[in-house]
């Protein structure tokens, strides 16, 4: 009776990755389904995540080996291991006359996750090799927790790294590196999500800012004119900002605020969560809050009026008025952002081409446009608002952006 | 069980055929192989039918040559002998699905008329393909006839003539499919990405249905023209096959196809070196095999040292050759015809002899490119398809966008100039000016030019220096002002290119104005220095 592969093997061992040397005999014998083997254990395994996409999976292994030809199997049942990205690489011996070793072939069985490198070996003894690959359904993602100080003028950012572990394998004390930050080294089971802590970065400013953009965001009451005015923490990814180490990847972050008492932590409460985009060094992340409801803002077009230049060629002038309240007990920087083309469609019809314009002397944004964040297509503007007054009153402050749309048919 | 079965008794045909057990012994196979050369002693055409009685025969091809005084149709005794392959060469190519199969085998021929009976059941071989050729002595023996019998169509019959009793070697010849080869390559950049170990591999599988042992194989690299596809020929008949339309162009291209591999015999024969696997016990430290590579007309074969034995619906991998350190030069490009809308992190090398390469053209393959992490391990960077690569050209791998590296293109002004009207009902054209301004006729903008200025914004945060290179296509007519010495890539493509320090971020300004409905004259760019 024939023994099978399997029925040699521990059952733990049965559905992972498996490396077994088979003693030569002769090199036509090697198929014969009697066999002799040995079942060298992992000596070493590290998880490489800093790939976008795929996961590396390097392991080390001391491998017996006769004087001749070897035969050194590599199994993985149920795994899902792209056995073309299999890099077979013998680091020297394991120890003092060690034997040299040459990798002659690589045999891959029909219809079985395996394969059989041949290896040939200068003298009998043991040598370190090291099998890399790519490995499916073990996959990272990343999520942040946030939590604001009372006065909103930083947080607490710490980054977490999510491990889903489904490849059916499982890694005893394996080196965990997600590309940046530091190495782990972490027990990962069978069908185990791990989440570990990468970093943590204490006291970054951060900018709250209240921004109106009615092609973004549209308006909140129609008939009254109300626009929408989100809130967002920006987190600038630089070192200014205690940050800028590396790249923050994209994820889940979940926002909470301290509580303004003795013990702030005691009142921490949970603000709400967006999803942070990938920001690149000096980059910043935007995290959307909700809706201020304490700051209004109405905005009408006040004056619409289109001057021939020729045949059917016009200029079009408009004044866009902006009135604003602030309620909130303190001062606040308003982002005011036209997008010119939505801007243009809400008056004529959208001809698809580039929107040509020219800043009016109504304007009433002393500044101009912000250089930094305004592009040919669209405008941000800063309106600084001051806190209301005692009674709750708040001061109406009155902006209009006056802009020709010139050159339109 | 049936391994050891297949060494030691006759396949299950003969056996039922008739006891020949003992004379199998002779024709010793480890596995059992479905194409034979066996040669009958007393079977003559009209014996045919005890062929037919065995319906197993399938599995086992084989050529028998009749030695004994012919029979009548009533006698089912039979008496073959099976010589078995001396040696075997598979010729594979990566461009087509066919395999060239050359084998030798030694049989006694007798004075007279001698049978022979080849079949190749449950394999892929293209029957019109099948073809013998009497090796030595070639001038007392003579093939007269080749018949393929209408019920067997897997299995066809020759008849020599023989002036003298001789030991002779034949060779048989026939296309297969079902073996195929393809290249894959593993490169590992150096930690600080100043050289490459490019490793070459060469990957055959077997699924043709038999085994070919201690093969000679080469590979060949080059695109042939095939009129009909094996695969498909071997499922037919061969009174079909002859029905088919082409089969005299095919038949040329054929017989062109095995002149080229004849011709490259010496060659190969030389590079193979002695038979044998080499694979012995206790042989010390053994060197992967060579792979010979040698150019032939526009092709190029790849000669595997001594003999390999592939099981059917196995593969092999063997090392092709091996470059260390070849030198690596890094581009960033954003090319969006080529690689999309991004700018991808590029490794350019080149196959010449400078970076221990250039021994052969690399053939289309999977290039795996990992990176030393300086950490004792890999990082795996990209995987990447590349099409052949001449000896001499380069060998451009895309690892992707580089998140370290920010590309951006803001558009900072749009303007509309030289706007030409036409006044309706005329054929007059009028430029709008100040001077015409507030003009009230009945007129049509028909012309007019786009000014559009970009910032293309880079920042690098790698720790090196970076090269970066920029072709962006426009369509129309279109005038490029820069200050940044543009070339012209083509008619339509501006290249750009600047290199950014480490840590900093660099703001390249142009301009591209177009020419649009009555202005546009020309289909092209046209560059113009400007002081931005």
């Amino acid at each position: 009776m024939p023994i099978s592969r399997s029925q040699l093997l521990p059952p733990a061992l049965l559905a992972t990755a498996t490396i077994l040397a088979i003693f030569a005999v002769a090199p036509h014998e090697a198929w014969a389904r009697v066999k002799l083997i040995t079942l060298p254990v992992r000596e070493r395994v590290e998880i490489q995540l800093d790939h976008e996409q795929a996961t590396l999976v390097e392991e080390e292994r001391i491998v017996p080996l006769v004087k001749g030809e070897n035969q050194v199997d590599f199994s993985w049942a149920n795994t899902q291991i792209d056995p073309s990205s299999i890099v077979f690489r013998v680091l020297g011996g394991a120890g003092k006359g060690a034997p040299d070793v040459n990798v002659l072939s690589v045999s891959y069985p029909p219809n079985e996750s395996a394969l059989v490198w041949t290896v040939s070996a200068s003298d009998s003894g043991s040598a370190r090799v090291r099998i890399s690959y790519i490995l499916g359904n073990l996959t990272k993602s990343f999520n942040y927790r946030a939590v604001a100080a009372n006065d909103e003028t930083s947080l607490d950012l710490s980054q977490y790294m999510r491990l889903k572990n489904f490849a059916n394998e499982e890694f005893a004390g394996a080196g965990v590196w997600a590309g940046f930050g530091p190495k782990f080294s972490k027990q990962i089971g069978l069908n185990e999500t791990k989440e570990l802590l990468i970093e943590r970065f204490k006291a970054v400013p951060i900018e709250k800012t209240y921004t109106c953009n009615p092609a973004e965001y549209d308006y909140l009451d129609r008939p009254q004119n109300k626009l929408r005015v989100p809130m967002h923490y920006v987190i600038k990814n630089d070192k200014e900002h205690g940050l800028g180490a590396a790249a923050l990847p994209f994820g889940k972050v979940r926002i909470f605020i301290a509580g303004g008492g003795d013990d702030p932590q005691a009142g921490t409460a949970f603000l709400g969560e967006d999803w942070g985009k990938f920001t690149p060094r000096d980059d910043e992340m935007r995290l959307y809050l909700g809706v201020a409801q304490d700051v209004v803002v109405k905005r009408t077009i006040e004056k619409n009026e289109t001057r021939r230049v020729s045949g059917n060629l016009y200029d079009q002038e408009l004044i866009v008025k902006y009135e604003i309240e602030n309620f909130k007990k303190k001062p606040v920087r308003l982002d005011l952002v036209e997008n010119l083309r939505h801007l243009r469609s809400e008056v004529r019809p959208d001809n698809g081409r580039d929107v040509e314009w020219e800043l009016g002397k109504e304007t009433t944004f002393q500044d101009g446009p912000d250089q930094e964040r305004s592009t040919a297509e669209q405008l941000t503007f800063h309106a600084e608002l001051p806190a209301a007054g005692d009674d709750g009153k708040a001061e109406k402050i009155v902006h209009k952006l006056h802009i020709t749309l010139k050159n339109e048919w | 069980m049936v391994n050891l079965m297949g060494a030691l008794f006759a396949p299950l045909d003969w056996s039922l055929k008739r006891p020949v057990r003992t004379l199998a012994q002779v024709w010793i196979n480890r596995t059992p192989l479905r194409i034979k050369l066996t040669m009958n002693t007393n079977m003559t055409h009209s014996s045919f039918s005890l062929f037919r009685t065995a319906s197993f025969a399938a599995i086992f091809a084989t050529i028998a040559i009749v030695i004994a005084p012919r029979k009548t149709q009533a006698e089912n005794v039979d008496l073959s002998t099976v010589p078995a392959r001396d040696s075997v060469q598979l010729t594979i190519y990566n461009s087509e699905d066919i395999t060239l199969v050359r084998e030798t085998r030694v049989v006694s021929f007798k004075k007279g008329l001698n049978p022979l009976q080849f079949s190749w059941a449950n394999t892929q071989i293209d029957p019109s393909s099948v073809e013998l050729t009497i090796l030595k002595p070639a001038d007392k023996l003579e093939l007269l006839d080749t018949t393929f019998p209408h019920d067997k169509p897997q299995m066809l019959y020759w008849n020599v003539q023989s002036e003298v009793d001789v030991e002779a070697t034949i060779q048989i010849t026939y296309f297969t499919s079902g073996i195929t080869w393809s290249a894959d390559y593993t490169a590992i950049a150096a930690g600080d990405e100043s050289m490459l170990d490019l490793e070459g591999f060469v990957r055959i599988t077997n699924n043709s249905g038999e085994e070919y042992e201690n093969a000679q194989v080469r590979l060949v690299v080059g695109t042939i023209n095939l009129v009909e596809k094996i695969a498909q020929l071997a499922q037919i008949p061969m009174s079909q096959v002859n029905e088919m339309e082409e089969l005299k162009r095919k038949d040329l291209k054929s017989r062109a196809t095995r002149e080229l591999f004849f011709k490259s015999d010496a060659l190969a024969m030389d590079a193979a070196g002695p038979r044998g696997s080499g694979g012995e016990m206790g042989v010390p430290l053994e060197e992967a095999k060579q792979i010979v590579k040698e150019g032939l007309s526009e092709y190029f074969i790849y000669t595997v040292a001594g003999t390999e034995t592939i099981p059917t619906g196995w593969s092999k991998r063997l090392r092709s050759f091996e470059a260390d350190d070849a030198p690596l030069k890094i581009e960033y490009r954003y090319r969006p015809r080529e690689y999309g809308e991004q700018l991808v992190r590029m490794y350019l090398l080149a196959n010449d002899e400078k970076s221990n390469l250039g021994t052969s053209p690399l053939p289309d393959g999977v290039v795996r490119v990992f990176r030393d992490n300086g950490r004792d391990g890999l990082s795996y960077l990209a995987q990447q398809t590349i099409k052949y690569v001449p000896i001499g050209d380069k060998i451009e791998l895309n690892l992707g966008v580089d998140p370290e590296v920010v590309f951006e293109l803001v558009k900072t002004r749009a303007a509309r100039e030289e706007i030409w009207t036409k006044i309706h009902g005329t054929d007059k054209f009028k430029l709008v000016g100040d001077d015409a301004r507030r003009e009230e006729e009945n007129a049509t903008v028909v012309g007019w030019n786009d000014r559009l200025s970009y910032q293309q914004r880079i920042r690098n945060y790698t720790a090196q220096p970076i090269n970066v290179e920029i072709r962006r296509p426009y369509e129309g007519h279109v005038t490029f002002e820069s200050g940044l010495e543009p070339k012209l890539h083509d008619f339509q493509t501006v290249e750009l290119t600047a290199q950014v320090e480490p840590g900093v971020k660099k703001n390249l300004d142009f301009t591209v104005v177009q020419h649009l409905g009555r202005n546009a004259k020309q289909n092209n760019v046209t560059l113009e220095a400007s002081n931005k």
